[in-house]
């Protein structure tokens, strides 16, 4: 049945050693020393599509290397905060205000310089200034136009607690966007009529998914008619597949429902290039880097002076009532935003 | 490796069970590091682990653990047994295609079964011209029961087949002869040859399930794993505790699990005659209805969905999709996911070896504690492990300056997959008769080279079964990689995730694609070619 060639598990033995000196020479090659003029250390939460081509630009404008890590925003927060002062990382770039809520709680930000602060108005940066918004998302509500009549659309996001929208509604309780449109909610209207309104979603059946892209999906196939996210997932979904009938319907400037959501950088305190990570988030600030974010995922630019139509549809960004950003609430507060969807029932 | 003593072979030597001893420290780190988050965090277990909140996902998590590896263990047993021991058509092809499911990344092969299966997919629209069908709902438990089934049979069938393929088949004719039908030679004969590794098998799909969190979540299943991840950054306490409520779940089943299934299989030696395989009869045609309905819903299906997004993305002229859609940009990619899963395969199975001596050969207490750590250590969720490795590393004064490089992202590819390798190397202790070894220590050979020239030769096939285990899982893990890696250091998985991020399906399709040829041919290279029967 099997021929014992005793020469192979040698071979084999003698590949694996192989293998792992290499590995280990090669990671040895890479593993460059720390120093203040070297290349600054990136953790991007948003994606390399999106960043790789403004960082390229960035470098050949200011000369300074910047080596990108590229992962969930989340994790990332996570791994800055278990790497402590030890954090390999200079910048931190974010999809949501929260993982940087986090951080800035943990003391891990530093304060920025005010110019750089002052590129964006003040109801988009930290207001201990660890942190400065890049562009902004909306939050709205998809929509397969082949289901839902465009007269049962909602003006405001509260009516879909009405039992006319049972079992209708998509909703991704567990993503960082969804958590933080409820503490939006949380700072409106205070936790009592939050936890109300969760609890209508809840008794609705809403049904759920792990993020805002299922949610998209979904409605496009028919699976659910509607569902809450952030604005651009659906112009991708439309981008790759013309044919898809999901839309995106915006609630009112003035309503809860509408929710700008800033993506947004900041600077470690264990930086040692504090100075080049600052520039950096300059140059993202910049009018090309911001009608860049604009063009490609018809987010809103943040920067003053930039033009921002925003999403076809939306309000302006001027116009939006709604607090983006409650700074109490966000770090330590988020956990009671996680109390108040966890008791609600809407996760199911 | 082992022990270089010459005690004789009743007791290992100080060596081996030191060594052993190391290894099980290192599985240690991330059940240290949950419980060193819980103690900082000051954490109240019982508190959260006694809520409503908590208990409903623990039985669902349960539920869908004890289900999946049900069902994983008759589909993949099965399957093992048609493809090894009877006259099955088309034996070679399936045999190839079989264990290629548990190549796909959990949220690609969800994904595309959804994509495909779910209310308003693919198939409803390509049936829509023949009238209107509706699929059943496949949202909640059971589209969860059945995508994880459909990924994970083959943690039963590679075992199972490796072992039927080992053992002589003359029972089963003499079962036959005595006019036993093909379920009942499957019945009489073959479950008690394949027990333990059916046990085996079905204790990795146990774990995985109970840790998956791609699948459950984009099927809108609420398990622990779920709420683990909800909770990660803004309630740490409460995730730091159910890590830990889940990390203790896992020891105990593993514990469980060992009760259960009794003492090891007896080795028995290799038949080297290959008798007529078990004519299915009329069961022939059914048999490969069966068979080519699981390969269908776990390979065919969803490589079908990831070629159709490729082949949009390459035929389509809207400019915005074309632009995202490079196919030499994988190539780089495909190399570092192979070297790296080699390397990753080698190291672990390096490192269950002696635990596998231990306890295979001595039944030592030692060998049964660091082994039940090593395969609980597959429950725990990547990022934990990751972020356990960032917590220690970064304290420790020499190994600091090698965080973020290959070694330590091996270390964690180790710790999380060197469950898969456990069983196998036990396995292929087991098959070594102590009198060789014995007989070559009083022709005076080294214990270098008994290693090499006796024993080696004799494990191999148990070995490389639990590399290619190994090496499949490296080949897709993402949450480790995205963490750990050296920067610029981007795998398949990376590739294929970061294109999901950006909408961009072609290119994920693309990459799918590549990862699933390349597990195929390392399958085929590494493992397959190198265990008898294939």
């Amino acid at each position: 049945m099997t021929n014992p060639p005793s020469r192979t598990p040698l071979r084999l033995l003698f590949l694996g050693i192989v293998l792992v000196l290499s590995t280990v020479a090669a990671a040895c090659g890479s593993d460059t020393a720390e120093s203040s003029s070297g290349p600054i250390t990136l953790y991007s939460g948003r994606n390399e599509e999106l960043m790789q081509p403004l960082i390229d630009a960035f470098t050949e404008a200011t000369d300074i290397e910047v080596e990108v890590r590229y992962a969930d925003s989340a994790e990332l927060a996570l791994l800055i905060q278990t790497e402590g002062d030890n954090s390999p990382a200079d910048v931190f770039i974010s999809q949501s205000p929260g993982a940087l809520g986090l951080l800035a709680g943990q003391g891990q930000l530093q304060e920025l310089n005010s110019d750089l602060l002052d590129r964006v108005d003040a109801g988009f940066r930290a207001s201990d200034d660890t942190w400065v918004g890049l562009t902004g998302r909306v939050r709205t509500l998809v929509y397969n136009k082949d289901l839902v009549a465009t007269t049962d659309l909602p003006s405001s996001v509260r009516e879909l607690t009405d039992s006319s929208y049972a079992g209708r509604v998509g909703v991704a309780p567990t993503n960082g966007s969804f958590q933080d449109f409820v503490t939006a909610m949380r700072n409106e209207i205070g936790d009592a009529e939050t936890a109300a309104w969760l609890e209508g979603m809840a008794a609705n059946g809403s049904p759920n998914y792990p993020k805002n892209s299922a949610i998209v999906e979904a409605v496009g196939r028919g699976e659910v008619e509607m569902g809450l996210v952030n604005h651009y997932y659906n112009l991708r979904a439309v981008e790759a597949d013309p044919s898809v009938p999901s839309v995106n319907h915006f609630f009112p400037a003035d309503d809860l429902g509408a929710l700008v959501i800033v993506t947004g950088g900041a600077v470690l305190t264990s930086s040692d290039s504090p100075a080049a990570s600052e520039q950096l988030l300059d140059y993202l600030l910049s009018d090309e880097a911001q009608e860049t974010f604009v063009a490609e995922t018809q987010e809103y630019a943040l920067a003053s002076g930039v033009a921002n139509s925003g999403p076809d549809g939306a309000p302006a960004l001027d116009a939006f009532e709604v607090d983006t950003i409650d700074f109490d609430l966000l770090g330590e507060g988020l956990t009671g935003t996680q109390e108040l969807i966890r008791s609600s029932g809407i996760e199911q | 490796m082992a022990s270089s003593s010459n005690a004789p072979t009743a007791s290992p030597g100080a060596g081996l069970g030191g060594l052993a001893i190391a290894i099980g420290a290192l599985f240690i780190a991330p059940f240290a590091f949950v419980i060193q988050r819980n103690a900082e965090l000051g954490v109240d277990l019982f508190d959260e682990v006694a809520a409503r909140t908590t208990l409903d996902p623990l039985g669902r998590s349960l539920l869908l653990g004890v289900t999946v590896s049900g069902t994983a263990a008759v589909v993949g047993t099965a399957f093992a047994w048609l493809t090894t021991r009877t006259d099955l058509p088309f034996r070679r092809v399936w045999r190839v295609l079989a264990p290629l499911p548990l190549v796909f990344p959990s949220f690609v092969g969800a994904t595309a079964l959804i994509a495909g299966f779910a209310s308003g997919g693919l198939i409803e629209q390509l049936l829509a011209p023949l009238g209107d069908f509706d699929l059943p709902n496949i949202r909640g438990f059971r589209g969860a029961w059945l995508v994880l089934t459909v990924f994970t049979y083959p943690y039963v069938y590679l075992p199972v087949a490796a072992r039927l393929g080992s053992l002589p088949p003359s029972l089963d004719e003499s079962a036959r002869l005595l006019g036993r039908s093909p379920w009942g030679v499957f019945r009489a004969v073959v479950l008690p040859q394949a027990k333990g590794a059916i046990w085996a098998g079905s204790l990795l799909v146990f774990l995985y399930a109970i840790s998956d969190f791609g699948a459950v979540a984009l099927l809108g299943y609420d398990t622990l794993t779920e709420q683990i991840y909800a909770d990660r950054l803004f309630d740490q306490a409460r995730s730091m505790a159910l890590a830990l409520l889940l990390a203790l779940t896992t020891v105990g089943v593993v514990v469980l699990e060992r009760r259960m299934r009794g003492q090891l299989d007896t080795a028995q030696t290799v038949s080297s005659v290959e008798l007529a395989p078990v004519p299915l009869g009329r069961w022939r045609w059914p048999a490969v209805f069966g068979v080519v309905t699981v390969v269908g819903n776990a390979l065919i299906g969803p490589v079908a969905i990831l070629g159709f997004w490729a082949w949009r993305g390459m035929t389509s002229d809207v400019a915005s999709i074309g632009r995202s859609f490079d196919a030499g940009a994988l190539v780089g990619p495909a190399i570092r996911t192979a070297l790296i899963a080699l390397v990753t395969a080698v190291v672990a199975i390096l490192a269950v070896l002696p635990i596998a001596w231990l306890t295979a050969r001595y039944r030592s207490r030692v060998g049964e504690i660091a082994n039940a750590l090593v395969v609980a250590g597959f429950a725990i969720p990547g990022v934990v492990i990751a972020l356990s490795i960032v917590f220690w590393v970064l304290e420790a004064p020499l190994v600091s300056s090698l965080y973020q490089t290959l070694p330590l992202l091996v270390l964690a590819y180790v710790l999380h997959f060197g469950a898969q390798a456990t069983r196998a190397s036990q396995v292929a202790v087991a098959a070594v008769p102590l009198r060789l070894s014995d007989a070559g220590r009083t022709l005076g050979a080294t214990r270098f080279r008994r290693l090499l020239a006796i024993e080696l030769p004799l494990m191999r096939p148990g070995l490389v079964a639990g590399a290619g285990l190994v090496l499949l899982s490296t080949m897709k893990e993402l949450p480790a990689t995205l963490l750990l890696a050296p920067i610029g250091f981007d795998t398949l998985a990376t590739n294929i995730w970061s294109a999901t991020e950006a909408g961009a399906l072609a290119q994920a399709g693309l990459g799918s694609l590549v990862l699933v040829a390349l597990s195929g041919v390392l399958t085929w290279l590494v493992v397959l070619r190198q265990i008898s029967h294939y």
